[in-house]
């Protein structure tokens, strides 16, 4: 983990309902991260807020279309933009999710789980590949939740992501919230998960909440994060030491001093967890 | 099963009505105690439909509105099924809704129902067009007045024309303040309505018939201001007035860029 995420710190997720709280408090967040499809436009209140708040704030693009493990061609004109986007906002790094979400045909919008095989993990490495020489830059990918599990599969997701971390450079983002989740569709223990994770890799780490239906979890960014969730957070920086940490929502909108309340959680968690480490700036 | 081949099922499958999956697709995937194979299909298939309806719904609030949920989601769902997702960003998705209504419903009820669809995304092309650049009226006072007949302006890139046959404008007035809904009335007149965007703010304003034929030869079809004034010889001397006043309102309003400089 190198020391640029570390320092990072807390940032939270940059959505419109946000936007003039923001630039007229200047709360207490480190960075925000940004949808990158977002602002992929010609003009308007995006633009507008996304300049205005990346003046006193540092920005990382998230992205949620790339379609790394898709069946189609690679989108050149949507590499194209983002790479146009990137140099307009300057972000610490760009990620998108290990995922597919346009089919041969049409877009899926979802983030769809890919069969962990050998033949996946050599199409999605050669793709990211691809991507990494038109960003120029190391692409960093997350894991997703996820309600399917393919019968073909060869690894485990964390053993995927190591591979393919190795083969192809890209980076990690530790949806810790999305590990949680899918260990409790597919019974699986998320420490296993996390600590499978090659360390060094991890770029930066998501938090959110989910919803419970009894057997099973759905991944929704509309509540409050869940105490296991915290505690797993809680272990996964006593593993890995201090990365730059993000809080997402994306319903149910509370008041902005919530999800600030929620990030100094985060924070001291994190304190908690990293007693001997200096917290970031 | 190939990556390829299991991507194309779980795509027709999620394309499809039908949240059964083949028997193909169900023996590629693996159930856990916690959740059934079967069940975790169907949450992508829900959600699939769920998100795209949502996006539908965001973008035409008077059609929802004028439709109610039961028919509106009929209408929406129906074109999702003809005209599935072909870009990464939902922004663009209803984009032929207006188009598919004309096909969708007979004649008299399309035709208004569908200008108001048309009226409706015409707000979110302003709303992230490019900015251009603006002509001011500062700029204009400072125009030496030599320059002043050759003068040439174009709409800003923000700037919608709508040509209404129908009440469309308060009807989508009436969904957007919750006020009484006024039916739908054939206007005696074809009327221009603009929808634009200035700085941040959309707006829009209906034209009367003069002032549309004005603003269209000046900003579409390239008058120059003397050629207004000749347009309007009929109003005698006070022609030059009405032109500047219809420019300096032009200007005011942010509607215009030059053009031919």
């Amino acid at each position: 983990m190198s020391t640029e995420s570390a320092c990072l710190g807390y940032g939270l997720g940059l959505r419109s309902t946000y936007y003039q709280e923001i630039l007229e408090q200047r709360p207490d967040v480190d960075w925000f991260e940004i949808l990158s499809e977002n602002y992929l436009v010609d003009g308007g209140k995006a633009l507008y807020y996304l300049d205005a708040i990346g003046e006193h704030y540092p920005l990382v693009m998230h992205g949620v279309s790339l379609s790394i493990g898709g069946p189609h061609e690679l989108d050149r004109d949507y590499l194209q933009r983002l790479k146009h986007l990137a140099a307009r906002v300057k972000p610490a790094w760009i990620s998108d999710h290990l995922c597919w979400s346009r089919g041969n045909a049409h877009q899926l919008h979802d983030l769809l789980p890919l069969p962990y095989t050998e033949e996946s993990l050599q199409h999605v490495a050669a793709r990211v590949r691809q991507v990494q020489e038109v960003l120029e830059r190391p692409l960093v990918l997350e894991n997703v939740s996820s309600y399917l599990r393919s019968a073909d599969d060869q690894f485990s997701e964390w053993q995927f992501l190591a591979a393919l971390s190795e083969l192809s450079g890209c980076e990690l983002l530790l949806d810790v919230n999305n590990v949680y989740v899918s260990s409790r569709n597919h019974a699986f223990d998320p420490w296993d998960f996390i600590s499978g994770l090659p360390a060094q890799r991890i770029r930066q780490l998501h938090l959110a909440g989910h919803s419970d239906y009894g057997s099973y979890l759905i991944d929704t960014h509309d509540q409050p994060i869940s105490d296991p969730v915290w505690q797993l957070y809680q272990r996964t920086l006593q593993h890995l030491g201090p990365v730059a940490t993000l809080l997402e929502r994306d319903d149910h909108y509370p008041p902005l001093s919530e999800l600030l309340a929620e990030l100094d959680k985060a924070r001291v968690f994190a304190a908690t967890a990293l007693p001997a480490e200096p917290l970031c700036n | 099963m190939q990556l390829n081949d299991w991507q194309r099922e779980i795509e027709a499958y999620l394309l499809g009505q039908e949240p059964t999956p083949n028997p193909a697709l169900r023996a590629s995937l693996l159930s856990s105690p916690a959740l059934s194979a079967e069940d975790g299909l169907a949450i992508y298939h829900n959600a699939y439909r769920a998100r795209l309806l949502e996006a539908v719904r965001d973008d035409y609030h008077a059609v929802h509105g004028w439709l109610g949920d039961e028919e509106f989601d009929a209408l929406a769902g129906a074109y999702i099924e003809a005209h599935p997702s072909q870009h990464f960003s939902l922004r663009w998705l209803g984009a032929r809704l207006a188009e598919f209504i004309e096909g969708y419903l007979v004649a008299e009820q399309s035709a208004p129902l569908s200008e108001l669809a048309r009226l409706e995304w015409a707000f979110t092309l302003a709303f992230d067009a490019p900015e251009g650049v603006p002509l001011s009226l500062q700029q204009m006072a400072s125009l030496p007045a030599e320059d002043w007949p050759t003068l040439q302006v174009r709409l800003l890139p923000s700037v919608q024309w709508q040509s209404c046959r129908y009440n469309s404008v308060a009807i989508w007035r009436a969904l957007k303040d919750d006020t009484a809904f006024p039916g739908s009335v054939l206007l005696e007149q074809t009327q221009v309505c603009l929808i634009w965007r200035q700085g941040l703010i959309s707006r829009y304003r209906s034209l009367s018939h003069a002032e549309a034929t004005a603003l269209q030869g000046m900003a579409v079809d390239g008058w120059s201001f003397a050629d207004l004034c000749a347009q309007l010889s009929e109003l005698g001397d006070n022609a030059p007035l009405q032109a500047a006043t219809w420019l300096r309102q032009w200007l005011s309003d942010g509607l215009l860029q030059r053009y031919g400089i």
